[in-house]
């Protein structure tokens, strides 16, 4: 217990003080009810979020000061892993894996519209982060790869590398870079859960739940899109499906595949969160929607787990987890009022959509 | 100024007709801490309802707020500002104002879309310099031609007459063009600009006779050409948006005045209906209650008879008479009433909690501890004085909000006590000699370990000894404090058996006394049998009444509270694990004090550190260096130490002195008034 105090003391003083500046439900209530983006922007004037205002008046422009918010945000967590030691700090360098995945993907996700779909994205590559957060990915030698060959040969040098060579097939064969998507969430979940393995006892059940939830999360997500939109078969579904989910696994997935039986993983979570009666109004009669509530479920379990680590044993990783996850979700709410701000969608959707 | 102020609870009953004027009386006295009637359950709720608003003061707020927030933007704070004026009360028009608002955001939204084009130049130029500078020299990017598909390079000659119009022309566009072999005739040009631009450059080129030509030598080496021509455009254009937003705030501030006046509207508005929303009423009269300081009773009185002509039915209730009557614990609103000058020390309490009414306020004694603990950890003349000079000026000149204002105040006294601490210890920046010793060289008792005989403090365990009994006499003032509070409030069980109530008091004593007998004996000899009994064993056995007083407390209240074979176990467990808490609460209390001796241990020594640094320098030669040394040494200094001290002061106030007596979680007084807003 004296090691985990001395481990974990000075980075839980550190991110008490900084969770306790996270912004408040009130707080996004007045910002989603906010007349204009303009208006939205002063009031996060006296926030945290302060340098999002200055960027935008500077420039009048939502999606560089959208840039500038990544980029702190990635900063912040490249705070902490310096702040932490030994096998802590390789845990908080695999969480910030998270950004580099997130952004390679969207990289990709260009090229291949560009190089492959013939679309015009040139207004969207001048927003891509271009920045280091473990490798040096080549942005601009990627984006102007002419083939597949040359996306392999701008991710040399970087495992990402290896794993598109592995996707090509079926990127080719689907028309989509999908396989590629899932296989960086595979490698950055194999990766955080391998540096999850070297912490204490505690530290892994703590670090197991949380991660389990998120690939749940993250599960039920590509249901969804694999259902929709790529119309995978189960077999398929379940190749792709994220191992170590902790409500979820593949017997769930199967079931949330089939029309007839999503209502059963529905009703197991239901039977074992209570709390999430509220949500049942909102109780779609579809499978999709069905889909969909089970996520907010889902979302519901990850906020009530962070919830109970913050209030629970301090030391432990479970505050880097904790603060990782509120930092991520309060940025997410953060730029989605912002954008539909942009568009003068009215508070009540907005809300929704949150 | 010991106890909080004294409240009075008015009910009042007036005529329809003067709600109006009434409202606005209530407002300009600024006086009542409004309860909603309805809160206090006596019983009448039925026959009164809530008065319906015409305007609801959250619209208002919203507004007032969206105002502050465009004023914002040319840093004006109209909520600092300390009064408003209730004659320019006047009917809003919610709709026609959020409609002047919305304009205004339109306005400044058109600049920013304005900028938000520049800002797209902007990088469209830093896409042509990071895909310019991807080849290692423009001989490849050329001949990578299509690969790097966004950008078209085009060599050629152009007439010299049209050069200038040219450049001028395609400045619309991201691009780059570089001027080379440059004569009366003819120059050769080099434009970069973006494929999807193609159609409008190839035009354009064509209009202005555009010659294609093959590349020349100095073309291949001009990269770095290219990036700098790109930073001066991105400069160029990044100066045009600052020069937009300039304007977008020249807008605002245009309308400075009007939504200043605007918000005072808005503001009294909303201060006039938050007053009309605690109102009940019956069909001919408005009822409504709140709390007032008892000294100002009359003028609220006075106030309300002026308005009504002597229409009215007032009634004064007191908060005990209150507590009768509803036979439950009334919330009262505590007014601290202490002079303007102890403001910081006000902060210092309130930080911590309001105290519940009709305690101690601690406000005084707070001022005075904090600065005899801050002068003894921070003692020096020189360092104090830069503190008091930094405190006035910054109280003086300095624009901050209402708590940092009193942190500054509070700097202003931390330098006197500092001051007045550097003459006990005679210490001018660390350096002695300089201004006069009243107590004991403290800068040599540290170099040296020990002063010599005739010196009031001649070793650091005496100094160690003295903060122990400085602490202990402050444990002491703590327990008197909460027998005070618990005699007014009449808490007879509590003054005698709670941890600091008369029994606590007496075993705390009673353990000073055996460990100061202990300490004379040399650490050899306990006092005797009788001595040790009455001093500990005695309170230490009667403080078993504690659980049971408690129980029988409860049984009044709950009669069905069972009396088990295993109860008076139960009251031997509680009495130990109470006896155990008491003396490692107590000892580890009292030891606390020790760290005033320490802070002030470590700040002397941080000094002469510096001070012998600045001397070694000073014999090697290098004077300048040592005296910056000793200079940055002191700003040092001043920061941690000054930090330090300041902390750990307000540490052994809040949590050795505090946890003796402080009985918090009170709500404060505040009444709806003009002032403050």
């Amino acid at each position: 217990m004296a090691f985990a105090v001395q481990k974990y003391s000075f980075i839980n003083a550190k991110l008490r003080t900084r969770l306790s500046k996270l912004l408040t439900d009130d707080f996004f209530d007045s910002l989603v009810r906010a007349h204009s983006l303009l208006d939205a922007m002063q009031l996060l004037k006296n926030t945290a979020y302060a340098p999002l205002d200055a960027v935008y008046s500077q420039t009048g422009d939502l999606k560089t000061a959208e840039l500038e918010l990544y980029k702190t945000e990635i900063g912040i967590f490249k705070d902490v892993e310096n702040r932490v030691e030994g096998t802590t700090r390789a845990f908080c360098s695999a969480l910030s894996t998270y950004y580099e995945v997130e952004n390679l993907k969207r990289v990709v996700r260009l090229w291949f519209d560009r190089a492959v779909l013939g679309r015009d994205v040139e207004d969207s590559i001048d927003y891509l982060y271009r920045g280091i957060v473990h490798y040096d990915l080549q942005i601009d030698q990627l984006l102007a790869a002419g083939d597949y060959s040359g996306v392999r040969e701008a991710l040399s040098g970087t495992p990402y590398g290896a794993i598109f060579g592995e996707c090509l097939p079926d990127i080719q064969k689907m028309n989509s870079i999908f396989a590629f998507e899932m296989a960086l969430d595979k490698y950055y979940y194999a990766e955080l859960l391998q540096t999850v393995e070297n912490l204490g006892t505690r530290d892994i059940r703590i670090a197991h739940r949380l991660i389990g939830v998120e690939i749940d999360l993250l599960n039920i997500n590509w249901v969804i899109r694999f259902k929709t939109l790529y119309k995978l078969p189960l077999a398929e579904a379940l190749r792709y499906a994220l191992p170590s989910g902790f409500e979820v696994d593949r017997e769930a997935i199967a079931r949330a595949y089939d029309q007839d039986r999503v209502g059963e993983v529905f009703d197991t979570l239901l039977k074992k969160h209570r709390g999430v009666g509220a949500m049942l109004k909102d109780q779609g009669a579809d499978a999709t929607a069905r889909l969909v509530l089970i996520e907010r479920i889902l979302e519901y379990v990850l906020m009530r787990e962070v919830g109970k680590l913050l209030v629970g044993y301090p030391f432990s990783v479970g505050i880097i987890l904790a603060y990782f996850i509120l930092k991520k979700t309060e940025i997410r709410r953060i730029m989605t009022i912002l954008n539909a701000k942009q568009y003068g969608i009215k508070p009540e959707e907005i809300k929704s959509r949150l | 100024m010991m106890f909080t102020a004294r409240m009075k609870y008015l009910v009042a009953i007036v005529l329809d007709k003067h709600v109006d004027e009434l409202t606005k009386e209530l407002l300009s006295l600024g006086l009542l801490h409004f309860v909603k009637f309805q809160d206090l359950q006596t019983g009448l709720e039925a026959k009164v309802s809530s008065v319906v608003l015409s305007v609801s003061t959250a619209r208002l707020q919203e507004i007032r707020k969206r105002i502050e927030s465009f004023l914002s933007i040319v840093k004006v704070y109209p909520g600092v500002q300390k009064q408003i004026d209730l004659d320019r009360l006047r009917r809003v028009d919610l709709e026609a104002t959020e409609k002047s608002l919305n304009d205004l955001a339109d306005r400044i939204q058109g600049f920013r879309e304005r900028q938000k084009a520049i800002q797209q130049e902007i990088l469209k130029h830093e896409d042509i310099k990071r895909q310019v500078l991807l080849f290692g020299d423009l001989k490849s990017g050329l001949q990578a031609g299509s690969q790097y598909s966004f950008l078209n390079f085009q060599i050629g000659v152009l007439a010299a007459e049209r050069l200038g119009d040219f450049k001028a022309e395609i400045d619309a566009f991201p691009s780059v063009v570089l001027t080379f072999r440059e004569d009366e005739n003819a120059a050769s040009l080099l434009v970069i600009s973006m494929k999807r631009d193609d159609a409008q450059v190839d035009a354009l080129l064509e209009k202005y006779g555009f010659q294609e030509a093959e590349v020349i030598p100095e073309m291949l080496g001009a990269k770095e050409e290219v990036a700098a021509a790109v930073e001066k455009k991105i400069s160029a254009l990044s100066a045009e948006q600052e020069t937009l937003n300039t304007e977008s705030q020249a807008v605002v501030a245009g309308e400075r005045d009007r939504l200043l006046d605007l918000w005072e509207n808005l503001r009294l508005n909303e201060l006039y209906y938050r007053i009309q929303s605690y109102f009940s009423r019956t069909s001919r009269t408005v009822l409504f209650s709140g709390w007032v300081p008892a000294a100002r009773q009359s003028a609220v009185e006075q106030g309300i008879r002026r308005i009504t002509g002597g229409s009215f039915y007032l009634e004064w209730r007191s908060p005990e008479g209150l507590e009768k009557e509803t036979r439950r614990r009334v919330n009262v609103p505590v007014q601290l009433k202490n002079p303007k000058l102890l403001s910081p020390f006000q902060m210092l309490v309130t930080n911590f909690s309001i105290p519940r009414y009709s305690t101690i306020d601690p406000t005084p004694i707070v001022a005075i501890l904090y600065l005899v603990m801050f002068g003894l950890m921070f003692g020096d003349v020189g360092q104090g004085l830069v503190l008091f000079i930094a405190g006035l000026l910054g109280a003086l000149f300095g624009k901050f909000k209402k708590n940092m204002k009193e942190l500054v105040k509070l700097l202003v006294y931390c330098g006197g006590a500092a001051v007045l601490g550097g003459f006990a210890f005679g210490s001018f920046f660390g350096l002695p000699g300089i201004v006069p010793t009243l107590w004991f060289n403290f800068d040599e008792l540290v170099a040296s370990g020990s002063l010599p005989p005739g010196s009031p403090v001649q070793s650091l365990i005496q100094m160690l000894v003295i903060t122990l009994y400085f602490g202990i006499g402050v444990i002491a003032l703590g327990l008197v404090l909460n027998w005070i509070n618990l005699i007014r409030s009449r808490q007879w069980v509590k003054l005698v058996f709670e941890r600091t109530g008369i029994i606590g008091g007496w075993m705390y004593f009673g353990g000073v006394y055996t460990v100061y007998r202990f300490a004379q004996s040399g650490f050899k000899a306990l006092p005797d049998g009788a001595a040790l009994l009455l001093a500990l064993g005695l309170p230490a056995l009667l403080f078993i009444g504690k659980p049971v007083a408690e129980f029988v407390e409860r049984k009044i209240h709950r009669p069905e509270l069972p009396l088990t074979p295993l109860t008076p176990l139960r009251f031997v467990f509680e009495w130990v694990v109470e006896l155990l808490e008491f003396f490692s609460g107590y000892l580890s209390n009292t030891l606390s004090f020790m760290r005033v001796a320490g802070l002030g241990v470590a700040h002397v020594a941080l000094m002469l550190a510096f001070t012998k640094i600045m001397e070694m320098l000073n014999e090697a030669g290098a004077p300048a260096v040592g005296a910056a040394v000793y200079v940055v040494g002191n700003i040092f200094v001043i920061a941690l130490e000054g930090l330090s001290a300041g902390i750990q002061s307000l540490r052994l106030n809040y949590y050795e002195f505090f946890s003796k007596y402080f009985k918090g979680s009170g709500e404060a007084y505040r009444p709806v008034s003009l002032k403050g807003t």
